[in-house]
């Protein structure tokens, strides 16, 4: 199946919403259900956000609700998957001029599942909500250098939602 | 030893102290953030605005004036207090770490009282922990850093990095010029035609 378009958000966009209570999560679910986006998020970010320390899963009631869910595990022999995740990787290491070793491949995996959905064609335009300008900003790079300039954003996660609060 | 030497070391010291006091208490360190953000306001003003009694007020701006935290403004009742720039470099005994207490540092530690975050991560890390956070948050809004970046570094869980990473992104916001970055909203809704209303449509 051909969607138009696949939202891939980061931990920090869900940690900003808060508790299904509070009025972010809730008009995010609203814009969400309305407009028919369902959030993807990697696996690397469900893991943190349900790591065993945090008191709550926000996150898998928001699943349950039906607005976000997990991908399935990146494949690394794509070739788009893993040069993007390298690059991004880069990318950030660069940013803090430290080395590229000192870098999480959790922080290149945003990257990895926009590339993989590109590659797969399974969306004309991906749209990356991160909090981590380092990592949004790396991700449309890379990928803009691969030729996918037109097809990924990075979506400020903050001033969306901001925006959609006003 | 000059005695004008030994005077300006005493200045230094009296200085450190009531800082090192202003980080014990988050709310003389509310009343001295928010003079350095508003500029200046008199002991009513920091009484409406903050919620403090009387006592405690003058109490409050006796103890910074007197430190020399804070001056007062005019000779004219009421009298209007404005805040000092305070930047202290603190150094370790094992001269190996190093902190600065900065009005964004002191800014951080006011919000203790009302900010759950702020406050379990100063249990957790102490304040030099939170200014080791600070300078976290500024490089992250500055497009430096990641959450994941900060977490590997010090150790703590990615969950904990962006927690306290959004909890002072307010005070940096505050303090620091940040260029905007990244799409936003209205920028989503025009290429995906989406709709943005409140209300749920029925269709």
């Amino acid at each position: 199946m051909t969607v138009s378009a696949t939202h891939i958000a980061d931990t920090g966009f869900f940690v900003a919403l808060g508790q299904p209570t509070n009025h972010r999560y809730r008009r995010v679910r609203t814009f969400a259900e309305r407009n028919e986006i369902v959030f993807l998020i990697p696996e690397r970010v469900y893991e943190e956000l349900t790591e065993p320390a945090s008191e709550t899963a926000t996150i898998d009631i928001a699943i349950e609700e039906g607005w976000v869910i997990v991908s399935e595990s990146l494949d690394y022999t794509v070739p788009l998957v893993s040069k993007t995740m390298d690059g991004v990787q880069r990318y950030i290491a660069n940013a803090d001029e430290r080395p590229e070793d000192e870098i999480e491949r959790a922080d290149a995996a945003l990257g990895g599942l926009a590339a993989k959905v590109l590659a797969e064609e399974s969306a004309s335009s991906v749209y990356i909500y991160t909090p981590d300008i380092a990592a949004g900003e790396g991700v449309e790079t890379v990928l803009g250098s691969q030729g996918y300039k037109d097809s990924i954003t990075f979506v400020n996660a903050f001033q969306f939602i901001d925006e959609l609060m006003d | 030893m000059s005695r004008s030497t030994d005077r300006a070391t005493g200045d230094v010291v009296r200085e450190f102290l009531s800082v090192a006091d202003l980080l014990e208490e988050p709310r003389l360190a509310q009343l001295y953030a928010y003079l350095i953000r508003d500029g200046e306001a008199t002991v009513q003003e920091l009484m409406d605005t903050l919620d403090l009694p009387q006592g405690t007020a003058y109490t409050y701006v006796n103890r910074l004036s007197d430190a020399g935290v804070i001056a007062d403004q005019s000779e004219t009742q009421p009298i209007s207090y404005m805040a000092n720039e305070i930047d202290l470099t603190v150094t370790a005994s094992d001269g190996t770490r190093e902190y600065r207490i900065t009005p964004v540092l002191i800014d951080a530690v006011g919000r203790r009282a009302t900010d759950e975050d702020i406050d379990t991560y100063i249990d957790r890390h102490g304040i030099a922990g939170l200014a080791t956070a600070i300078n976290y948050a500024v490089d992250r809004e500055r497009g430096s850093v990641t959450h994941r970046v900060m977490a590997r570094d010090i150790d703590i869980s990615p969950l904990a990095a962006e927690i306290i990473l959004q909890a002072l992104r307010p005070i940096v916001h505050e303090h620091y010029d940040i260029e905007p970055a990244g799409a936003s909203l209205d920028d989503v809704v025009a290429a995906e035609d989406l709709a943005v209303d409140d209300e749920t449509v029925n269709e």
